[in-house]
């Protein structure tokens, strides 16, 4: 594998780039956003930006990292502890088991994974939540947000992308 | 080897996760403090990060205001002139309840304001309706107590940290709020079902209910002082009562921290005085 080269010439500050692209992501999300619409449709932004660095450089976002990241994630958002590291760990596994491939392919395959990865997301937030709140959710509600996760993943690519670029320049 | 290295890794992070997932939810003390902490740590990030956020909806809020200042002005006229009769009304009032209060030896709730707090994140989740505010336990904010703004109720606090605390909104669906009925004052609880609108429980069988009635909370349970606004009856289905609640849960600023309980002067407490005896004796 190509991760140890790379992660020697990464060091540096640079190398934390991913991760704390992820926990801006993260505060992000927790921003009080006083939209009534959006109250119950904030798009998995933070998953999202896990599934791009699960491509690119899976190296530099360990799954330690991811690991801290979604507990984190679950903290701030007062849900379940342990939901979103779970989901984001298993997001990250998924990609990296199919990493090479992805690599290879067009953004818009990318994407087309994309919209499957995000509705069994939404579709496991709703199930988790639903067994600890021990009352079955409105489904929906977990849908329209991976909806608007799959609306926002090229604005993520695009974000992510400049700073993979800066990751390159500095490699070089 | 690496393979096999980060399959052992991501195995092992997920065992924790999934642990964490089902002991966790105990809510134990231990879990409960390390949240705390970490929100106490992220607090000032996100009431940071919030100002941006806070600047547009200041500025929407103004062009708004000037907007219809002409025609606000005329109906605030109006609306003075009425107030004022009610004024004297409501004094003439005030005097008499306080003295038939003194007449039945009603012991008077006495409200504290513990603190005011800043809403600095909002989990906006469709299934946990809670939001982070910035003050504490330092500040004397404690589990259980009610947050309320000028509009009405808001929630519970269900955690502190030293610099921030966690708040249950009403429409979640662990949150069940004393009510009642402002018109004939029957008790009924509020029931979160983390949909906008909470419903209606315990409505009593035979009593009467109708599209817009004020809802008002009941002071039971010795969260919430009785008589906040609380909201209007939205609709009656035969799937529930709808309430609409008087504040907008996914627009709050400023809120307020109200710790409520009941005072009665000595003269009105013969049962306690005769229990005084023994506590006394012991000292």
């Amino acid at each position: 594998m190509m991760q140890g080269p790379e992660s020697k010439s990464e060091r540096g500050f640079r190398w934390a780039l991913p991760s704390l692209s992820i926990l801006l992501l993260i505060i992000l999300m927790q921003l009080p956003y006083r939209i009534s619409f959006l109250d119950n449709l904030l798009p998995f932004l933070p998953m999202a930006a896990v599934y791009y660095w699960g491509i690119f450089k899976p190296n530099l976002v360990p799954v330690s990292a991811v690991f801290v990241l979604g507990l984190l994630q679950d903290i701030l958002s007062g849900g379940p502890l342990g939901m979103m590291a779970l989901l984001l760990i298993l997001v990250r596994l998924f990609v990296i088991q199919q990493g090479r491939r992805f690599l290879e392919r067009e953004f818009l395959f990318s994407w087309l994974v994309f919209v499957i990865v995000s509705l069994v997301f939404g579709l496991a937030t709703w199930a988790i939540s639903s067994i600890y709140i021990r009352e079955a959710q409105y489904i929906l509600d977990a849908l329209g947000q991976s909806m608007l996760t799959i609306a926002f993943f090229p604005v993520i690519v695009w974000g992510l992308g400049l700073l993979r670029l800066m990751l390159v320049a500095e490699k070089r | 080897m690496k393979e096999l290295k980060h399959r052992f890794s991501s195995g092992f992070f997920i065992v924790l996760a999934l642990a964490l997932l089902i002991f966790g939810s105990n809510n134990t003390s231990l879990v409960n403090a390390a949240r705390g902490q970490v929100t106490d740590f992220f607090v000032p990030i996100l009431s940071v990060a919030s100002r941006p956020l806070q600047a547009v909806d200041d500025f929407i809020g103004w062009t708004q205001q000037v907007a219809i200042v002409f025609s606000e002005n005329k109906r605030l006229l109006a609306e003075n002139a009425q107030l004022k009769q009610a004024q004297i009304m409501s004094s003439q009032l005030a005097i008499d309840n306080q003295r038939l209060k003194r007449l039945l030896n009603v012991g008077e709730g006495q409200v504290n304001i513990i603190a005011a707090a800043r809403v600095v994140s909002d989990s906006e989740s469709p299934f946990f309706k809670s939001v982070l505010i910035n003050r504490g336990t330092d500040d004397g904010v404690l589990k259980g107590q009610a947050v309320i703004n000028e509009d009405g109720i808001i929630g519970r606090i269900i955690n502190t940290g030293s610099s921030s605390s966690r708040v249950l909104l009403a429409t979640d669906m662990n949150s069940h709020i004393p009510i009642k009925l402002a018109s004939s004052g029957i008790n009924m609880i509020l029931e979160g079902d983390n949909s906008p609108y909470p419903k209606l429980g315990f409505l009593p069988i035979g009593e009467e209910i109708a599209v817009g009635d004020l809802i008002l909370t009941s002071g039971y349970g010795m969260v919430f002082p009785p008589d906040l606004p609380v909201g209007q009856v939205l609709e009656i289905t035969e799937e529930g009562i709808k309430i609409k609640l008087s504040t907008k849960l996914y627009n709050l600023n400023y809120v307020s921290i109200v710790g409520y309980e009941i005072i009665r002067s000595p003269v009105s407490r013969p049962v306690s005085r005769m229990g005084d005896h023994s506590p006394k004796g012991k000292k």
